[in-house]
């Protein structure tokens, strides 16, 4: 493994970012590679380090006062072991190889990890959306595409959105892939609804969250009806959290914003949730204002002084952190376990801190990382792809019902990747190892490609 | 045929350009401004001892309010007055004929010599004039003219407007088509008494008939346009001016005996009279002579006529102005003389001409007696517009009648938007843009407006550049300081200015006090008139003026004024008043005043009544749009630059820009540029979610309250404060709010540009900023440049966007744009002497040329900076970590401190910057993006928290790298300094004594001093 960092460095000594990234990914599949000497017969480590392809291009577009501008385009092809290119595009002024390199090898293993048939990658470009009228961004998103469009296709690569590429860009590039392709394919995930995009997107984190919680319960043969679960945030992934929470007959105490959080112990209902959604989709207002309305409740402002969460410091039977990276410490780890908490599926990204993870782990919680436990929105991209391979789009409940089956898979491999690697019960690690496993092994089945 | 609207449309734009009312700047342009008056020190005494002359001739220039009076030098003999000729240049001699050394006549031929254009007049006493006319040679006679002095300084001023018209004529009536007034007399000892009455007639005469509702200095400027009276002593120069201005005549004031061919002719004038019969038979002759043989001569030719000597002269030449020359009512009368109606004002007219019997008004219209009745009246644009068109260019003569009337009324109401008129009980015309009450200042508020709407009319490119948009002030009523300084007499408040008294109690002893009787009576005419809903502002001395931070210090109350009851709006209107004057003895001005240098009791306060501008949208009354607009943008992003400006705008009353709440930023040159509408959740976060309105539902509900207690929050009880979400379906309604809402699809998570009731909707303004359908950005942009101009110093100004409905409802709704305040960028946004020297670069420890942010701040000890030798961007993770905690402490104690680390902060991207939120490091005072080597990441300019560094006007300083510029961070300075306390990557510095930071907006740098 030393061997391979010091390749990397030696090769690509300015790419901090990506060597990094594969430091810590090889770190977390050591056991793997440990238990698995064909990995590196197959010299399979030097080969997944090193992207498919990588495509750079010059994107020139005129501002409108006329002037020409001039920026770079990428696409890291990484992986497409199981399946064509799947990854977004940034356009972000600090876009440059590393960076894409490193995203797009994250990807590999992520997308991996939703059982859903994709492969890796990343691109984008260094140009900066903010400041610039909707006609700068079309002009840019058409001359990116102009190049692009070479390189991607339903079954090759299939680009979505990231930082800086929203709904609006994508239709931007799509128009323009469509114009230069003269054909009308699924090649970008993100779409709006009315051309090919697909339903539960807003909703697929939250779901998936709970849908994966779901799953390590039922391994204990229990499930969430009249659990007292916390949910931390307030924004989409928490209040499609709640729904599902409620959906399926639990309880949900606890909401939060920036400001503070509510503390409702008779549990928030769905009447309640419509007004939180109200509240901050529309108004976008404090989570506070919430006891206003519902005075039984109480509302905590943040407390600097303090050096943990009391959120998280409530009986309870779940924990659905759902706000922000690091808001669970080693402290709030421990006040959740000695609340009686057993089950935290981790709806935000990275939201325990790694003493927190550890503490969960040593007392056996069931306890699903953000890796897999927010996988939903990655799984509904799968899911539109799908839909525009096959010309249909699903209502509602079918994509819920694909969802719900994805995790159900994420679930199980991890489950399994666990056991295999000897920590059974271990979502961290299974997680981990889950989707390594599956790209290299489709690796070694096409042979030396 | 065209119709009459389409005439008056071509005829206007035909005219505009040469009868705007700038024209009257350029009438009387030439002056007479330097004045020898040569006499012997005897004759000066004499001179000074009957009319003190000099001072005589400045007096009169006074009264009358003329700008700039002839300067006299006098020289006590002709070499002297050579000498003085030699060294300045003159525009006019008046000398006395008696000398030791020179006679007047050769002095007169020397001069002559030299300067063949000067005016030479000779000024004789009564006892001398013979002796001159006996003892030099006719030949020798080069005098321009000879007068008498019999002690009337009005001769002087006469000699002078005399001279003044001669030089302006030709230029005069080609320009504006001025009127003149021929007077032809060749006797000094006539010409002396005659021409200072006929002077005095005609500026009082035409003072007397202007339109009523301008103001002082309005009437004078207008005065310039006065008929000009045109001096011949001789039958060939009277034809010659007859004939060159013709076109132009007025009138024919004639002596009778005068010289025609060289010699006197008895009965020149009767033969001048049929001359001019022969060719215009409609101008009025009044014949003068001392022989009143020739009054039955005059009669018998149909002229005018007056003895020279008559007691009655005077009277007589007055009622020849008023009955014959059109300076007296306008006669509606039948062609057999039976009189129908009269009308002696523009109002009175304009709504007379519909009421007149066609062939009447025909009868006057082909002899041009209106506009006639206007060119006397200086309505030299509107006679303009009336002269040209004959009863036959139209379908009828009802057509005509229309076409008039409609001119008239355009005509008033731009007499309205230029001036500052008085008002009048009787008179009181709501449609009057700017009118006054009472006497003293308007105070600054006031006049900032009065400036907002002189800007609009002297520039009127503006108008012209938009010319679909009405761009205009709101109409408005100023209550004069005269009616506050009655108050505080009548009520005895005097010793308020001193008492330690609490705002309610100062409340309250207003609120008791009584206003002026003439007060009371004049808003009650006001309020007849006027039932829509008002403004009543504060407009004190100082208010808005000196760029003192008073602006939004004193009361704004917006009353509903739909009350059926009379009473109660006039109670509510009275007591609003009585607030505003109350305002100004509050705790907060007083204590302001303090910190200004300013004496409360100097200050005085004005009231403003304005027409609240906005439309009833369901039980709510709001304009669509106001905002304000300032000279400088200090965060500038992308490729703008500050002194293209910044503009905020937000639904419904200014208040929510006013109070800095959320509202829209953009730059008037690049509106499609929203640096904090880039990303969905931005323009989510960032958009205007309440807005201000009038609640017009239960106006008996809305009296002004008075709460005792609160005294200070009163006119927080006046505007509603409304959820946009909650009023949708009002909003729903009205194309003009639609269209400045874009919606939020969640599903997709994206905003398209057009409202929809099944979304969110999110105010964008796009219709306007992205799709042009108003040129808000460009009006803006031509007010900054016009206003920036007008003021001489960088601007800020209040708008508002209001569309006109219709009763019409398939009608499309008309936009306005309505300027509210113009006023000095203030203190707290522009402080234009942040300057920062070369000396400052070289002792700072900081320098940066890629700065936003304006201002100097100065109380900031605590820096908390990330260790250049210990930074990691493996670590950053960390790093943000350990801000969090430092920034939660120092909130906790409520210190301010100075942030410095390296890369983008706030990025959202570890490896490019320190990933914190605004929460993190929400104690920040100022920021430095700083360099290092292990970040590899073009400088952000802090573009991640755009919003909060605008809105909380912190500087942000980037160091961009060594090779881009020359900015610099003295990070080992930093390194040396003793820790407050210090983790593995971050340092907490609390220095001594404070640091000094200065941006300068304009010049993107900034500097830290230690």
């Amino acid at each position: 493994m030393k061997d391979v960092m010091d390749k990397i460095k030696a090769r690509d000594p300015y790419e901090k970012e990506f060597q990094q990234a594969v430091e810590e990914v090889l770190e977390s599949i050591k056991p793997v590679l440990d238990k698995n000497p064909q990995y590196r017969h197959a010299n399979i480590l030097e080969r997944i380090i090193e992207p498919e392809r990588i495509i750079m291009f010059r994107v020139p577009w005129m501002d409108d006062r006329g002037k020409i501008k001039v920026n770079r385009g990428f696409r890291i092809e990484m992986n497409s072991a199981i399946g064509p290119y799947k990854g977004g595009l940034r356009f972000h002024p600090s876009v440059n190889l590393s960076i894409l390199k490193f995203l797009a090898f994250e990807q590999v293993y992520k997308n991996a990890l939703t059982t859903l048939p994709m492969g890796g990658g990343k691109g984008g470009s260094d140009f900066d959306p903010k400041g610039k009228s909707d006609n700068e961004v079309m002009r840019f998103c058409q001359s990116f595409m102009s190049e692009l469009f070479h390189h991607i296709g339903p079954n090759t690569d299939i680009p979505a959105g990231d930082i800086g590429v929203g709904a609006r860009e994508i239709g931007f590039l799509f128009g323009m892939y469509k114009k230069l392709a003269k054909e009308f394919t699924g090649v970008l995930t993100g779409k709006s609804l009315n051309w090919g995009g697909s339903l539960i997107r807003p909703e697929a984190t939250g779901y998936g969250s709970v849908y994966m919680a779901a799953e390590m319960l039922a391994t204990k043969n229990k499930n969430l009806k009249n659990k007292i679960c916390l949910v931390s945030g307030s924004g989409n992934v928490a209040q499609y959290t709640t729904e599902k929470i409620l959906e399926f007959g639990g309880k949900v105490i606890t909401l939060s914003d920036s400001s503070g959080y509510i503390f409702d112990e008779a549990g928030i209902t769905r009447e309640k949730l419509n007004y939180i959604m109200t509240l901050k989709n529309i108004r976008r207002g404090r989570i506070e204002e919430y006891i206003e309305r519902y005075p039984e409740a109480v509302y905590t402002p943040v407390d600097p002084k303090l050096d943990f969460n009391p959120l998280w410091d409530h009986k309870a039977d779940c924990a659905f952190p759902s706000a922000t990276q690091n808001e669970i410490n080693g402290k709030d780890a421990q006040n959740l376990i000695n609340n009686g908490v057993f089950a935290v599926s981790e709806g935000a990204n990275m939201p325990t801190t790694p003493d927190g993870v550890n503490l969960f782990i040593d007392h056996k919680l069931l306890y699903a990382p953000g890796k897999a436990a927010n996988a939903g929105g990655v799984a509904v991209s799968g899911l539109e792809m799908a839909q525009n391979s096959m010309r249909i789009s699903w209502p509602r409940k079918e994509v819920d019902n694909r969802l719900k089956h994805i995790m159900n898979s994420i679930h199980n491999s991890c489950l399994e990747a666990a056991e295999e690697y000897g920590t059974p019960g271990n979502y961290f690690n299974g997680a981990n190892i889950a989707g390594f496993v599956k790209v290299v092994d489709a690796m070694l089945d096409q042979g030396v490609v | 045929m065209k119709t009459w609207k389409q005439k008056y449309d071509e005829i206007f734009k035909a005219n505009y350009f040469e009868f705007s009312f700038k024209i009257f700047h350029e009438l009387m342009a030439r002056r007479v401004k330097e004045i020898l008056l040569v006499s012997s020190p005897y004759d000066a005494f004499i001179l000074e001892e009957d009319g003190r002359f000099a001072e005589r001739i400045i007096h009169e220039y006074r009264g009358l309010n003329l700008s700039h009076p002839p300067k006299l030098t006098w020289a006590s003999s002709p070499s002297e007055a050579f000498d003085f000729l030699l060294k300045d240049d003159f525009d006019l001699v008046i000398t006395m004929p008696r000398f030791d050394d020179v006679n007047p006549y050769r002095f007169c031929a020397g001069i002559k010599r030299m300067y063949p254009k000067l005016p030479v007049y000779l000024l004789a006493h009564m006892s001398n004039i013979q002796l001159l006319e006996n003892n030099y040679p006719a030949k020798d006679d080069c005098f321009d003219k000879k007068l008498i002095w019999s002690g009337n300084s009005d001769l002087l001023l006469a000699l002078v407007k005399s001279e003044e018209d001669m030089m302006n004529v030709s230029w005069d009536t080609k320009r504006a088509k001025v009127r003149v007034i021929i007077f032809v007399e060749d006797s000094p000892k006539y010409l002396s008494s005659l021409l200072p009455l006929l002077y005095k007639e005609v500026v009082l005469q035409t003072q007397a008939v202007m339109e009523e509702s301008l103001n002082e200095e309005d009437r004078l400027l207008r005065m310039r346009a006065r008929p000009k009276i045109l001096l011949a002593e001789n039958y060939e120069d009277a034809v010659s001016l007859y004939t060159k201005y013709k076109p132009y005549l007025l009138g024919v004031i004639s002596d009778v005996r005068f010289k025609k061919d060289q010699k006197l002719n008895d009965k020149a004038g009767l033969i001048f009279h049929k001359f001019i019969k022969k060719n215009t038979p409609d101008t009025p002759v009044l014949l003068l002579s001392s022989d009143d043989s020739n009054r039955a001569e005059a009669f018998k030719l149909n002229a005018f006529f007056l003895n020279k000597n008559s007691q009655n002269l005077h009277s007589g030449i007055h009622s020849f102005l008023i009955n014959h020359l059109a300076f007296g009512s306008f006669i509606f009368n039948y062609p057999d003389g039976k009189i129908i109606a009269k009308a002696s004002t523009l109002r009175e007219m304009e709504k007379l001409i519909p009421s007149i019997p066609d062939e009447v008004f025909k009868y006057h219209a082909e002899r041009n007696h209106i506009s006639t009745w206007l060119t006397a009246r200086s309505e030299i644009f509107l006679a303009s517009l009336i002269r040209p068109v004959s009863w036959d260019d139209f379908v009828d003569i009802s057509e005509l009648k229309n076409f008039i009337s409609f001119c008239i009324h355009m005509r008033r109401k731009g007499h309205q938007r230029v001036v500052i008129a008085d008002f009048n009980i009787e008179n009181f015309d709501p449609e009057t843009d700017f009118i006054k009450m009472g006497t003293g200042s308007l105070g600054g508020k006031a006049r900032g407006l009065a400036f907002a709407s002189h800007l609009l009319d002297t520039n009127l490119h503006v108008r012209e550049k938009f010319p679909k948009l009405n761009i205009r002030i709101p109409k408005t009523l100023v209550i004069a300081t005269e009616y506050f300084d009655h108050f505080m007499e009548d009520n005895q408040l005097d010793d308020i200015i001193d008492a330690e008294l609490a705002d309610y109690e100062i409340i309250n002893r207003f609120i008791n006090g009584k206003l002026h009787a003439n007060l009371k009576i004049n808003l009650t005419a006001y309020l007849k008139q006027v039932k829509h809903p008002i403004a009543v502002r504060s407009s004190s001395l100082l208010e808005d003026a000196l760029y003192q931070p008073s602006a939004g210090l004193y009361r704004t109350y917006m009353l509903p004024n739909n009350n059926h009851n009379f009473s109660i709006r006039h109670n509510n209107l009275s007591k609003a008043i009585k607030l505003v004057f109350a305002s100004t003895y509050l705790n907060a001005a007083k204590q302001l005043a303090k910190t200004t240098l300013r004496r409360t009791e100097e200050e005085k306060m004005a009231v403003i009544i304005q027409e609240a501008i906005g439309n009833n949208y369901g039980d709510y009354f709001f304009p669509a749009i106001s905002g304000v607009v300032k000279s400088y943008n200090f965060y500038p992003m992308s490729y703008m630059k500050p002194e293209e400006g910044i503009a905020h705008i937000a639904l419904g009353f200014g208040k929510t820009v006013v109070s800095g709440e959320t509202s829209l930023r953009f730059s008037p040159k690049y509106p499609q540029n929203l640096p904090h509408f880039s990303k969905i959740k931005d323009i989510l976060k960032t958009s205007q979610r309440s807005f201000y309105a009038i609640n017009m539902k239960h106006p008996d509900k809305h009296k002004i309250p008075h709460d005792r207690e609160k005294g200070h929050d009163i006119s927080e009880f006046m505007l509603s404060k409304l959820d946009i979400e909650d009023h949708k379906s009002v909003i729903s309604l009205y194309t003009e709010l639609r269209n400045i809402f874009s919606s939020y699809i969640a599903q997709d998570h994206k905003i398209v540009d057009y409202f929809s009731n099944k979304h969110h909707c999110i105010l964008s303004f796009a219709d306007i900023l992205k799709h042009d359908s108003l040129p808000l950005p460009e009006i803006l942009s031509e007010l900054l440049v016009t206003g920036r101009k007008g003021m001489g110093t960088p601007i800020e100004i209040e708008f508002v966007v209001n569309y006109i409905q219709s009763d019409d409802k398939s009608a499309k709704v008309q936009p306005e744009f309505l300027l509210l305040q113009i006023r000095p960028m203030s203190l707290q946004s522009f402080n234009s002497n942040v300057i920062i020297s070369e000396e400052d670069i070289r002792k700072a420890f900081c320098y940066s040329t890629m700065s936003m942010g304006n201002g100097i701040i100065e109380n900031i000890k605590n820096i908390v900076y990330v260790k250049k030798s210990s930074f990691d961007s493996s670590h950053t993770l960390t790093i943000a970590d350990e801000i969090t905690k430092i920034n939660r402490n120092l909130t906790g104690q409520n210190i301010e401190y100075l942030l410095i680390g390296p890369g983008r902060w706030g990025s959202a991207d570890r490896w490019l910057g320190i990933p914190v939120e605004w929460s993190d490091i929400s104690g920040t005072r100022a920021i430095i993006e700083s360099r290092n080597k292990n970040i590899n990441a073009e400088p952000s300019q802090g573009s991640h928290f755009f919003h909060n560094l605008c809105s909380l006007g912190i500087p942000y300083l980037t160091i961009p790298p060594e090779r881009k510029s020359d900015s610099f961070l003295d990070e080992t300075w930093l390194e040396k300094q003793k820790a407050e306390s210090e983790t593995e990557f971050i340092k907490h510095i609390k220095l001594k004594s404070p640091l000094t930071i200065k941006a300068n907006g304009k010049r993107a740098k900034a500097i830290i001093l230690k």
